[in-house]
């Protein structure tokens, strides 16, 4: 408590009005909550940014329904992998270590949060868009729990 | 082109519709008239408050009759109105009815304005002298509600969205050009599986009457500023947003209670931006409350406790924005669609900014804000500090939710954090921190000067026992594998809670009058420590890789495999856990997994056992599974478990009583024939089969046998994965021909026959047709462990009883004074 500190100091000598301290505390605390927001978030990209810079990203595309999907849990319950076109039209083969998400047919827009491995992307999380325009049904799942 | 349409139940539409316009104008009019009835010079014409009286009661009575006619449409399952078609189905029982009315925007709308109009009705009775300025604040909050259903157009902009459409009027199908169209339209959509949980028939209520509620402490202290009576504001608001805290941060654990049990996202809060969206405006009212309290006692603080309190309801109606727009789209699961109110929601949000700000401006010379600092040592000051905290931590939420809308406003492109639940986590934890040690430390304090020698004595006495403790609970629930933000949380929860609990015994001495605050701190502490041991510590159990594992937060470089496949009625070892699959319950549209759980000790043998229910809803028409977990509750920890994933064929199977019709041939592997005597065992891949005897008088049923038939049963012991089946295939011979009819045990997804009879060796031939592992029925599952999460539950019902006393206390005090 850096507060704490600053305000031991100046306790004795009144250096500074306590509730300057407190404001100037209080906008950089405010400060850093933006700067740490901005840092912190992600952006939205391609296959192709996420090809060069090798970061977190999300991407937003369409799931090819020609290419199939591969879900066996016979095999490897948390194994998925299917094929997603982006917004410029790059396909890529998509793995996500977790089931095969609910109404994943039906999605008609996928929004993938992951990075590149190699020649696939990993997705963490995944949030479908259902196409009815009637049904605000939409999905979202996550490869691992979700913890507070 | 005009159709008469057949069989459409017209009237209660609009009759309904006929409400909603009511209620807008008589909002307005009641508005309008409480307006002049304070202005009026005239201390005696009290002819503009009856207007305004009679104006809200008029209010009253619509908004009565619009849930009146909207719940007949449902209930009668008119299925012309889109409502009905929309959220409600006629396989719905009652009270799914009942959730279904505000499963729709327009639904919760009208369940805000509901509560709205009863709180203004109890003001007008209660407000006194207050009844003028305050009703005009909320009878105008009232009228921009029920603006929100009206659904009329003007100069071709639709304003608002009325319940009452008609389905034809909603959609645009050829279907509508039938005048008989409505005998097409057997049922409805039906409410959404996920809601369909008795949480969602009790949670979004006192959710709305928090949401509405916050409109009184904000009226209060807008009337404080408006009618320039500084002091006296603060006592009623007081106890209204006491209430205010008290009704919305119960719904708001409602809401997290809910997701615990029918979702199936693992957990209890995911900082959702509809949950942060709720939780926002809770903050800053909490905020509020205790500078308010700090003003009344010492007259200090009053700029802050005004700016939060107006602050408050302006982020009510920000949260509906967020939630209702549409705006946050790609970010949320749970947040409504947008119904061409973009605009309508905004307009709302910043009538009433603009009234806070012009009030404040308007005002500003003659606000007592006191030139004098508070003590450094006093129980005000650090009151302030932690009230200005709660303030920073509800900026942090605001920030990070409203993420889309910078690009909107900004028209910048940014995504949200890739690891958001982290980002919050870690902030949160870091506010929590300091309100959890003031919410200590405040208690060792008193209002203007404390003896500072005492003080410090105290509060390190408490300093050190709340170490230790937090100490042993960090070490015995794992705590300390966390980062160190959540240790410090531990930390100062224990210290809020010793502190508190000292406080408590002192009022068993007499000092009664803060029980209340003492005990509400009690179970705050409480929530904070059950939320971060259940949240920090669980444990998927599941896991296909072994080891102790914690969870996303915690280990991001680790991949978790979460879910395990289990074959019906294959046991499989998971943590202290024998896990079997052993069956389905069916009872439309639920489909029931059961999921034997036995719990081993060290030696391996059986503790206890116990069979949980995890349930998917499968629709046929949509071919998509909705799945609720099953929760196993313990006093000090729960297990949860729920279904990821069903093969489609044991679903459908579900769904036609079991008589699912396969192709044998396809899923089985290619038969294998054994020749055996009685006694003799088959081996096989499960286990193995025990021919135990041969019944020579086997009968089929419905073929009755002649004096020259013969049919021969094989009596079969099938022990598979050491559970014990018994088969009986029969071999027949009637009027010459031979017949052989095969017995299936699906559970060991075996098929057998007993397709010959060898005399000469006396032996028979029994043919062997088991089920490749793909064909055979299984789940794909997952569970976690949630430890001392009943801490979570209990803090939460305390903190309500700790509230229920301030408020009956400050009521006391209202009365005194």
């Amino acid at each position: 408590m850096r507060f704490v500190f600053l305000h031991s100091i100046t306790a004795d000598k009144p250096l500074m009005k306590k509730s300057s301290i407190f404001g100037i505390v209080v906008i950089a605390v405010a400060i850093a909550i933006i700067v740490c927001t901005y840092g912190s978030s992600s952006s939205y990209g391609t296959f192709a940014d996420a090809q060069k810079n090798g970061g977190q990203l999300h991407i937003i595309g369409y799931l090819d329904k020609q290419k199939g999907m591969v879900y066996d849990a016979a095999k490897d319950a948390n194994y998925f992998s299917f094929y997603m076109k982006d917004t410029l039209g790059k396909e890529c083969k998509v793995v996500y270590t977790s089931t095969k998400p609910e109404d994943f047919e039906r999605s008609d827009k996928i929004v993938l949060t992951g990075q590149m491995a190699g020649n696939e992307f990993h997705a963490s999380h995944i949030l479908l868009k259902c196409p009815s325009k009637y049904t605000k049904d939409k999905v979202e799942v996550s490869a691992k729990q979700s913890s507070i | 082109m005009n159709i008469a349409y057949q069989g459409e139940h017209l009237l209660p539409g609009q009759l309904g519709q006929f409400f909603i316009i009511l209620a807008f104008g008589s909002a307005l009019f009641s508005t309008i008239s409480y307006y002049f009835a304070t202005t009026e010079a005239n201390k005696f014409d009290t002819s503009w408050l009856w207007m305004g009286r009679i104006g809200y009661f008029l209010n009253s009575i619509s908004v009565i009759g619009i849930g009146s006619c909207l719940f007949y449409i449902i209930y009668n399952n008119l299925f012309e109105y889109h409502y009905a078609w929309e959220h409600s189905s006629r396989t719905l029982p009652v009270y799914y009815i009942i959730s279904s009315f505000w499963e729709g925007q327009e639904g919760s709308f009208w369940l805000w304005g509901f509560w709205q109009a009863v709180l203004g009705n109890i003001l007008i009775w209660k407000a006194k002298s207050w009844e003028k300025p305050v009703l005009t604040i909320v009878a105008l909050a009232q009228t921009l509600l029920s603006s929100m259903l009206l659904g009329i157009e003007i100069f071709g902009a639709r304003i608002g969205s009325s319940p009452f459409i008609l389905l034809r009027q909603a959609l645009e199908a050829p279907i509508f050009s039938q005048p008989d169209y409505l005998s097409f339209i057997r049922d409805g959509n039906g409410l959404n599986p996920l809601l369909q949980n008795y949480w969602m028939v009790i949670h979004p209520p006192i959710l709305f009457l928090g949401f509405a509620s916050m409109v009184v402490p904000f009226a209060y202290a807008a009337s404080g500023l408006w009618q320039k009576r500084y002091k006296e504001w603060v006592q009623p608001a007081i106890s209204y947003s006491l209430f205010a805290v008290m009704v919305l941060g119960t719904g708001v654990i409602m809401g997290s209670r809910w997701a615990y049990e029918s979702l199936n996202f693992g957990g209890f809060w995911a900082w959702d931006p509809v949950e942060n969206a709720a939780l926002i405006p809770w903050l800053t009212l909490i905020g509020a409350v205790h500078v308010m309290i700090v003003y009344k006692n010492t007259g200090h603080a009053y700029f802050t406790a005004t700016f939060l309190t107006l602050v408050s309801f302006i982020l009510v109606l920000y949260a509906s924005f967020l939630t209702r727009s549409g705006v946050l789209g790609d970010t949320s699961v749970h947040a409504f669609t947008d119904l061409g109110m973009f605009w309508h929601l905004v307009v709302d949000a910043v009538v009433f900014l603009i009234i806070a700000v012009v009030l404040l401006v308007w005002r500003w010379k003659e606000l007592p804000i006191s030139k004098k600092e508070e003590e450094t040592y006093s129980r005000e000051f650090w009151m302030f500090v932690g009230a200005v905290f709660l303030a920073l931590s509800c900026l942090q939420l605001i920030v990070v939710t409203s993420i889309p809308v910078w690009n909107d406003i900004f028209k910048t492109h940014i995504a949200p954090p890739s690891n958001p639940v982290t980002l919050y986590n870690v902030f949160q934890a870091g506010f929590a921190v300091v309100v959890t040690l003031l919410a200590g430390v405040t208690q060792f304090l008193k209002y203007k000067k404390t003896d500072t020698t005492r003080f410090f004595i105290i509060s390190l006495i408490y300093l050190v026992f709340a170490a230790v403790i937090t100490g042993l609970i960090v070490y015995i629930t794992g705590v300390y594998h966390l980062r160190f933000v959540f240790v410090l949380v531990m930390f100062g929860a224990v210290y809020s809670l010793l502190a508190n609990v000292k406080v408590l015994a002192d009022v068993f001495k007499g000092k009664t009058k803060l029980a209340g605050s003492a005990v509400a701190h009690i179970g705050f502490g409480l929530i904070m420590v059950g939320a971060l041991i259940a949240a920090g510590t669980s444990k998927v159990i599941s896991q296909n890789n072994t080891g102790l594992e914690y969870g996303s937060d915690f280990d991001k470089t680790n991949n978790p495999r979460e879910n395990i496949m289990l074959y019906k009625n294959e046991p499989l070892k998971m943590a202290d856990y024998l896990v079997t699959y052993v069956g389905d319950s069916v009872s439309a549209p639920n489909h029931y997994f059961l999921i034997n759980y036995k719990q081993l000790d060290s030696s391996g043998k059986v503790k206890a056992e116990f069979t949980l229910k995890p349930n998917s809803q499968f629709n046929v028409k949509m071919s998509s599974l909705i799945s609720s977990p099953d929760t196993k509750h313990y006093i000090f920890h729960d297990l949860y478990t729920h279904i990821s994933m069903a093969p489609v064929s044991v679903l459908e199977a579900g769904m036609d009583d079991g008589h699912g019709q396969e192709n044998d041939s396809t899923s089985y592997n290619p038969p294998v024939s054994h020749e055996v005597s009685v006694g003799d065992t088959i081996p096989y891949r499960d286990g193995y089969i025990v021919l135990q005897s041969l019944n020579k008088q086997a009968h089929v049923q419905n073929i009755p046998l002649g004096p020259n038939d013969v049919a021969v049963g094989a009596e079969l012991k099938v022990v598979s994965h050491g559970i014990t089946y018994n088969a009986e295939p029969v071999f027949m011979v009637k009027n010459g021909s031979v017949f052989d009819f095969a017995r299936k045990v699906d559970d060991a997804g075996l098929k057998l026959r007993l397709s010959k009879i060898i005399p000469e060796k006396n032996k028979v031939e029994i043919t062997l047709y088991d089920q490749p592992e793909s064909k055979r029925p299984y789940v794909v599952m997952r569970a976690i462990e949630f430890p001392d999460i009943n801490f979570l539950w209990t803090g939460t019902i305390i903190m309500v009883i700790g509230f229920l006393i301030s408020i009956f206390r400050r009521n006391k005090e209202l009365k005194t004074d």
